[in-house]
Order: C-alpha cells, then sequence, then structure tokens
C-alpha cells in the first residue's frame, strides 16, 4: 500500500484507504462502463516509491509527510524557557471572513493560533471569542456543521478555566474542520488552514525569542520538515489556487524562510536570522488578515 | 450493445465491493488500533500530558516497517504510544533521529499497546517506526497516537 501523502485527521495508510474510498468510487464506475468489452482498466492508486530513513540501522518505509505540531506544543516549551507576557502577544481586531475561500482558511488557522496564545494567557473571554469566531468562520467555508460541538466544549471548557482541555479541543477542532473540508474534496484548502496557523505559531515564537534572544529559544525554529512540508503543498496545488496572489506571496515568503530555518553545517539560528523570521511572518500575517479584520 | 451492457454492470457490482469493502474492513481494524493507542494514552492526560488528536495508522505484513516523521521540540516531554488491534500481535516501536539513532528514556510493552517517553536532546525532525515482528493474521492494522508536556 502507498504511504499517505497528507497526515492529519488518521494519517498513514488510513487516509489513502478513505481516500481510496471516497475518490475512486464515481471514476471507477465511469471506467468501467465506459470500458471496451474485455478491456483491462488498471486502477491507479497514486503516490511515488515512498522514501527511506537515511539511517544505516534502521531503514523503514516513510509515511512522507509530517505530523505538523499545534503552536501550543512550542508554546509551551516558551513558557518553560521565557515565561512570556502572553497577554502582549493576544491579536487586536477580530478577523473576518473573506469573499476569497483560500484567505478564509488561512485566517481560520491564524485564529485557532490566537486560541492557543489565549490559553497560555489564560484569558477566558478572549478564549470564547475565539471558540465563536472558529464557528463563524468555519461556516464561511461551509464546515461549520462540524465545529459547533467543538466550539461549544471550547467555550464550555474556558468558562471552567479547564486549560488543558481547552488545548485539546482546539487541537480537535483543527482536526474536524480538516476532515470536514476532505470530505468536501477541498483538501487543498485544509492544508491552508494549517498553514495559517504556521504562520501566526512563527510570528509568536519569532516574537518571544526575539524579545530576550538565547540560543535554545532561536533553536525552536529549527523546523525542517515543515517548511518542506508546506512548501510541497503549495507546489502540488491546482493552477487556480496557485495563481491566488495571497497564495502566491506566501509561496514566495516560504522560499525566503526555508535557508533560516534549516541552517546547515551546524550554524545556529542567529537574533538577525529571527528578527527576519519575524518581519517575514508579520508581513504574511498582514496580508492574509488585510481585507478581512 | 445490449449485451454488453449487463456484463458491465456486472464488472461494476465486482469493482465496487472491492473498492468499497476492501477499505471499510481495514477501517474497522485502524479504528481499533487507534482506541488502544488512545486507552494506553489516558493515563498520562492525568499527569498533565495533552494527547494530540493527529494520529497515523494503517497496516502491516509481519517484517513490515513504517516510519512517521514528526517536528519535535527540545524542551518537551514527549510520550508515543502504539497498539495493533491483532491480539497475539507483537510489534517493536522506537522513535529514531534523522541519522537513525535510537532515542528513549523509558518503554513499555504490555498487550497489543507500547509506549515510549523521549526527550529530544535537540528540536528537529524525528522518526517513529512501527516494525511488526510476529502476527497470525495477514496483516496487522496498527496506529501511533502521540502526547507532549
Amino acid at each position: 500500500m502507498s504511504p499517505v501523502s497528507v497526515c492529519m485527521h488518521r494519517g498513514a495508510d488510513y487516509d489513502v484507504r478513505m481516500k481510496l474510498f471516497l475518490f475512486a468510487m464515481v471514476p471507477a464506475f465511469a471506467v468501467v462502463l465506459a470500458a471496451p468489452q474485455g478491456s483491462d482498466s488498471p486502477v491507479r492508486t497514486g503516490g511515488a516509491e515512498p522514501d527511506r530513513i537515511a539511517g544505516k540501522s534502521l531503514p523503514a518505509t516513510l509515511v512522507q509527510d509530517v505530523v505538523v505540531p499545534v503552536p501550543g506544543e512550542v508554546f509551551i516549551v516558551l513558557e518553560k524557557l521565557n515565561a512570556p507576557n502572553w497577554r502582549a502577544l493576544l491579536r487586536a481586531g477580530e478577523a473576518r471572513a473573506a469573499s476569497d475561500r483560500a484567505r478564509t482558511a488561512l485566517v481560520l488557522g491564524t485564529v485557532i493560533a490566537d486560541g492557543f496564545v489565549a490559553v497560555q494567557a489564560q484569558d477566558r473571554e478572549e478564549v470564547k471569542r475565539i471558540g465563536r469566531l472558529v464557528l463563524t468562520l468555519s461556516g464561511a467555508i461551509g464546515v461549520r456543521k462540524s465545529v459547533v460541538a467543538r466550539s461549544n466544549s471550547i467555550i464550555e471548557a474556558a468558562d471552567a478555566q479547564r486549560w488543558p482541555v481547552v488545548r485539546s479541543e482546539l487541537d480537535r477542532a483543527l482536526q474536524d474542520v480538516q476532515a470536514a473540508m476532505i470530505e468536501l474534496h477541498d483538501e487543498q484548502l485544509a492544508q491552508l488552514v494549517s498553514l495559517g496557523g504556521w504562520l501566526r505559531g512563527t510570528e509568536v515564537l519569532t516574537t518571544v525569542v526575539g524579545g530576550a534572544y538565547s540560543p535554545d529559544g532561536a533553536e525552536l525554529l529549527h523546523q525542517p520538515a515543515l517548511i518542506e512540508f508546506f512548501q510541497g503543498r503549495l507546489a502540488d496545488m491546482d493552477p487556480r489556487l496557485k495563481a491566488n496572489p495571497l497564495v502566491n506571496e506566501i509561496s514566495g515568503k516560504l522560499d525566503e524562510i526555508r535557508p533560516i530555518i534549516t541552517p546547515e553545517n551546524g550554524r545556529r539560528i542567529s537574533r538577525e536570522d529571527v528578527e527576519r523570521l519575524r518581519a517575514i511572518a508579520s508581513g504574511l500575517l498582514r496580508s492574509i488578515l488585510e481585507k478581512t479584520a | 450493445m445490449n449485451a454488453w451492457i449487463p456484463r458491465q454492470i456486472g464488472r461494476a457490482v465486482w469493482l465496487f465491493a472491492t473498492v468499497t469493502l476492501g477499505p471499510m474492513t481495514a477501517l474497522g481494524t485502524v479504528d481499533d488500533a487507534i482506541s488502544y493507542a488512545l486507552e494506553a494514552a489516558t493515563k498520562y492526560i492525568r499527569e498533565g500530558y495533552t494527547v494530540r488528536e493527529d494520529q497515523s495508522g494503517g497496516d502491516l505484513a509481519v517484517g513490515e516497517r513504517r516510519a512517521i516523521r514528526y517536528q519535535l521540540f527540545k524542551g518537551n516531554e514527549y510520550w508515543f504510544w502504539g497498539a495493533t488491534d491483532v491480539e497475539g500481535a507483537k510489534f517493536h516501536l522506537r522513535v529514531v533521529d534523522a541519522k537513525g539513532n535510537a532515542l528513549e528514556s523509558e518503554r513499555w510493552e504490555r498487550g497489543v499497546a507500547a509506549g515510549i517517553r523521549v526527550l529530544p536532546p535537540t528540536t528537529g525532525t524525528y522518526y517513529v517506526v512501527i516494525e511488526v515482528l510476529r502476527s497470525p493474521e495477514e496483516r496487522t492494522g496498527w496506529a501511533v497516537v502521540y502526547g507532549f508536556r
């Protein structure tokens, strides 16, 4: 079986089977009914040959993509390192849905990331506002139904100040939204939700690390597999999405980010690197939100 | 033409069964493996771990290995929990860095589940490798979930 190309709700082979189930039926029928009598109808399952781990001692078939961490994973390390002023990192202004669904998907990702910031700040009202906003934005891209219960859970847990539960519910909201989008054949938009979250997480990370630079803090930006993953996803998008000016802008900026967060030859990520990353991430966030706030 | 249509419909029905029922059977087994892995994770939630909703799973023949790539952050503690849905199957779970060096500070194996605790020495890319060592089934469903604190 081919390894998975997207590792999201339930990754790996599970995802491939689900895709086969959802997508193969109609074309399979079309092929069968249209095929001349007695001809073979090879069914393509897609996917290139899998990579292999470079290590000599443990070769294994590699699930091609990376499990994208939620922003909360790195925020917890920041808390241990710097104990940042999380309230100061909360974003002012209300993000809104745009007429462009790609932009709305990116906005949704940034808002879920904001939810993790609000959890770190233990700001009950902000978490509740974000829970409601997740629902509104999900509605704008046609997946409201799948996150109603999750949004309510976020609000209830925030009211009870059960922060670990809020963190889990935000993660579940992200997975639910993406799974619903995949069901609607909007897998590429689902990737933009992840990308939006990663960009907002990177903006927060660089702001904190840049404010009190330390090599340990800067090392948190060492994320080569993630940048490779997002670049690959954007490169594989259909031409219509690639031509979207916002997606195009992000794609160009990821090319600038890659060498910074993939330092070679033991080079450390410097204070200047962190500042440059922060400027790029903030610029992209402004572009994403400019027509929505 | 009239004789052609029923034969094509027959082929369509056969293909429908192959395409739909095959995956549905496997989905069931992966779901069970995910449930067992999440069950293994439950007690760690009480210890402050956040268990991710991003689960990986599939099925493997004996001797096959799968590797899942993760971005881990130095400073976090991670637990990876693996499970299979096949009673009597034995699998091995390990975490390695990009050079294939094994990495673990604690491990356990109980019944159909296993867990590994990892404290990443650096921030970067790591791989969780699962291998089915023996199984009474031709294909063995597996799942891996993880948590952090």
